[in-house]
């Protein structure tokens, strides 16, 4: 089954506001490299988190400003790569 | 196996004096030859930079990639900083190969990664090898870690007698690079990227030297910082980055020092020159540099 996209948004931005004060008020939709907030440390946890849990692999060419700008385009990206997405 | 040292070592009558009196004095006198230069950079300019090419860009950049090619450009502008010691002797690096420490998020320590010939690729390039490196490290899969997981299984004794061994070998002689753990000696410059979120100001920052001679320059950015400037009749608010460089008077001297913080920042400064190939070298100022 595709990973819910509440709950999936819900995880990552809970590793997200994890990460300290400056986090904690992120949103969905905050653009993360703009605001500066994602560095190379969060960004291996995300993709570390995401391999794990969902089981969608990444490699470096997937580490782009499009897929990780925000928690919303990590989610979509998940979403379309989950073996159940892919497999549909 | 692969030869990171030019053949031959720079000709005595290249060494500026005030270098060789470095170079040649007696462990007795306790001489210390490290010099620091901290200068700061226009952060607006660079996040301007990084921001526009994050927006359609297919690799994410950031300031550590930012600051690998800019230290590559400048080492290949001005090589006599692209150097190492073998005994009393200085030798060129073939290539400008730039190393650059992350955290190892399997390990929690700090690892380090060698960009080789830096100065060839595009800051593209650099950030996609960098990812990539990250990556490896944080699923510990990679031949390196396995490497790195042995050396961490030896005991005390044994790792300050292979320190002693290797470290003896390698100051004396012109070695090749044999493995996957030795070819960081690959690169004379070290860079470390301070301005993580959360990071605090930087006031003064002295880079530790690896006991590794290879390990000649190393240049440390700092977290971004407002400042108030005058501008015009009145005042603006601007950021800067602070920026530490740490160099060995016995391969340099601080005006070859000062020319080269002055490239790394005009980079910096003027990211969109991050683009450009890399520029002639310049020729080595003896008469200058000797002053």
């Amino acid at each position: 089954m595709t990973p819910d996209n509440h709950h999936l948004e819900a995880d990552l931005l809970a590793l997200v506001r994890s990460r300290g004060a400056d986090h904690a008020r992120v949103e969905p939709d905050t653009d993360l490299i703009d605001a500066g907030l994602l560095d190379s440390l969060l960004l291996t946890d995300l993709i570390l988190h995401i391999e794990e849990r969902y089981a969608v692999a990444f490699d470096a060419s997937d580490v782009s400003p499009a897929n990780f700008r925000s928690v919303a385009t990590m989610a979509e990206l998940v979403r379309g790569r989950s073996p159940a997405a892919q497999s549909a | 196996m692969k030869w990171p040292l030019q053949d031959r070592p720079v000709p005595d009558d290249r060494i500026p004096l005030y270098n060789r009196f470095y170079l040649h004095a007696p462990r007795a006198s306790h001489v210390d030859p490290t010099m620091v230069w901290g200068t700061e950079i226009d952060a607006d300019a660079l996040q301007v930079f990084l921001r526009e090419r994050n927006r359609g860009g297919k690799v994410l950049l950031t300031t550590a990639h930012a600051l690998i090619r800019a230290t590559a450009l400048a080492l290949a502008q001005y090589p006599a900083l692209n150097v190492r010691l073998v005994g009393r002797r200085i030798f060129a690096f073939r290539d400008v190969s730039i190393r650059t420490a992350f955290v190892h998020r399997r390990t929690g320590e700090i690892d380090v990664l060698l960009i080789s010939a830096a100065d060839q690729k595009s800051l593209e390039q650099i950030g996609q090898e960098v990812w990539q490196r990250l990556l490896q490290a944080a699923r510990g899969k990679g031949p390196r870690d396995r490497d790195r997981g042995r050396l961490r299984e030896t005991s005390p004794f044994w790792f300050r007698q292979l320190l002693r061994m290797y470290g003896f070998l390698d100051r004396h002689f012109r070695l090749p690079s044999v493995g996957r753990l030795d070819e960081l000696r690959g690169g004379a410059a070290m860079v470390n990227d301070l301005s993580f979120p959360g990071a605090p100001p930087i006031r003064s920052y002295k880079p530790t030297r690896f006991p590794d001679p290879s390990d000649s320059l190393n240049l440390t950015l700092g977290a971004i910082e407002s400042k108030v400037v005058a501008r015009g009749d009145g005042f603006a608010e601007t950021h800067v980055m602070p920026l530490f460089v740490r160099a060995d008077h016995r391969l340099v001297d601080a005006y070859q020092v000062g020319r080269f913080v002055a490239a790394v920042r005009d980079l910096l400064s003027h990211p969109e020159r991050l683009d450009a190939a890399a520029t002639t070298p310049q020729a080595v100022p003896v008469a200058a540099a000797s002053q």
